[in-house]
């Protein structure tokens, strides 16, 4: 991990807010995308390629379940910005297994947050409900309102909890070589199959199928001429 | 239509008062608002019903919202039936949850992304994300402008007006791509990751992708990646402190 001052781990803070209401609340312009949200974290601990490396890391996890509808699904964007502020600045083989474990752990909780919300939600509604039955314009407005922070407020927790635990893990945590690139290489595993299984459940038995395949043959052709 | 580029804004918070009760339903009533303002003074009565009728139950894919918001925003205008308007919002949320979530999380978001995942493990670094961000939402608001017009020119006909739009036609082709994209992302996201390791490490890295892709799907949602993934993790950490 990278030596964080107040203003990075503050923008980190705030990049993470960013993300968290991203994913569902607003503008859903994708920055809450694990490619996009560790590129930037990233980029703000001086480590571009760290935000990348666990960028694409989880972007894989999260190609395995589509958020649609009322599917519940892991918060993978401030688990990446505070991976990558894990992973920064130490070599990627040796950091990114210990850092895709903690943001794993940080992307479940943050699918539990984003249910608490939720629930939050509808109290508010339910306590406002006489307000909207009368079609009252500022009751609704207040709860839109409040509802955004409500899901600010949960982004910065996880965000700051999870650049705590970041640090505690930096300042605690000894692994041997062996052990910390097994954890990177078992992660990448796991990561490639949650990618291909939620590539092959879209892809059905159809013509999407085919196109997959067609994919993967020029992409190794790719990856073994480059 | 008054107040539609307010609206088209508020759009893009549809979802920020999700709940498991109204689901868009409040969200709805808050991008409405700017809408339904001019019926304020044509009709005052009309449009507090209209206002409470917004924020009823409602859920669909939020970026093509638009064309519910719309359609019964018109219906409002045109003195429609309220139980009218009711149906017309209740029987749009399958139709624009199933053709946007195909169109957008299942066709154009895989896309794009596999195709930026592959530049990225070919060196391109940061370009393909600042890519993947500006086609993404160029096509999202492009998308929810066509659909507030659309939704709001067809009123209660909103119906036909999708079945002749180009959304049926564009998950055809958008499909095959996001497979196409992902396909190829895979093996050069891999070797990204697994070159320079070592034949041993990339295969044990493979074979636990393996043994993931298979008790995942042997376990379904009792055991998901991410579970599968903390228990390899957990089990790595204890087999090492056993075996040091």
């Amino acid at each position: 991990m990278s030596e964080l001052t107040l203003a990075p781990a503050l923008l980190l803070v705030g990049w993470g807010t960013l993300v968290a209401l991203d994913l569902v609340s607003v503008p859903q312009a994708m920055i809450a995308r694990p490619i996009v949200a560790g590129a930037v974290a990233g980029w703000i601990c001086g480590d571009l390629d760290a935000g990348l490396r666990v960028g694409l890391l989880f972007e894989l996890f999260a190609l395995d379940v589509l958020p649609v509808g009322a599917v519940r699904y892991p918060d993978y964007g401030p688990a990446t910005v505070v991976a990558t502020a894990l992973a920064a600045g130490a070599p990627w083989q040796f950091a990114l297994g210990l850092s895709a474990a903690l943001g794993l752990v940080l992307a479940v909780l943050g699918g539990l947050s984003l249910q608490l919300v939720r629930r939050l939600n509808a109290r508010a509604i339910q306590h406002r409900a006489a307000a909207l039955a009368a079609g009252e314009s500022s009751a609704i407005r207040r709860l839109q309102y409040g509802g955004l922070l409500r899901d600010a407020l949960r982004g910065a927790l996880l965000t700051s909890l999870g650049l705590l635990a970041a640090w505690v893990i930096d300042a605690r945590v000894r692994l041997d070589g062996s052990t910390a690139l097994g954890l990177t290489l078992v992660a990448v595993g796991c990561a490639l199959s949650a990618a291909a299984g939620g590539a092959l459940r879209s892809a059905g038995r159809g013509a999407r199928l085919r196109w997959l395949a067609a994919g993967a043959v020029v992409g190794l052709v790719l990856a073994v001429l480059a | 239509m008054n107040g539609g580029w307010r609206a088209f804004i508020r759009l893009l918070a549809i979802q920020g008062t999700w709940n498991y009760e109204r689901m868009l339903g409040v969200g709805m009533g808050y991008a409405a608002e700017p809408l339904l303002d001019d019926l304020k003074t044509i009709d005052p009565v009309r449009h507090s019903e209209a206002v409470v009728r917004s924020t009823d139950f409602f859920n669909c894919n939020p970026n093509l919202a638009g064309l519910a918001l719309g359609a019964t925003t018109r219906a409002e205008y045109d003195a429609v039936a309220g139980s009218q308007i009711a149906r017309l919002r209740t029987a749009l949320c399958s139709p624009l949850g199933a053709l946007g979530d195909q169109l957008f999380w299942a066709g154009l978001i895989p896309a794009l992304l596999g195709f930026a995942m592959a530049a990225i493990a070919l060196g391109a670094r940061w370009w393909p994300v600042l890519g993947f961000l500006a086609l993404y939402n160029v096509a999202r608001a492009l998308t929810g402008i066509w659909a507030l017009r659309t939704g709001y020119d067809s009123g209660m006909n909103v119906g036909a007006a999708i079945a002749r739009s180009w959304i049926p036609g564009a998950i055809a082709r958008v499909g095959p791509v996001a497979g196409f994209a992902l396909g190829l992302a895979l093996p050069l996201v891999a070797t990204w990751y697994l070159r320079g390791i070592g034949w041993a490490g990339a295969l044990g890295t493979l074979a636990v992708a393996a043994t993931g892709i298979a008790v995942t799907r042997w376990y379904g949602a009792a055991l998901t990646t991410v579970r599968f993934a903390l228990l390899a993790i957990l089990l790595l950490v204890l087999f090492r402190g056993i075996f040091p």
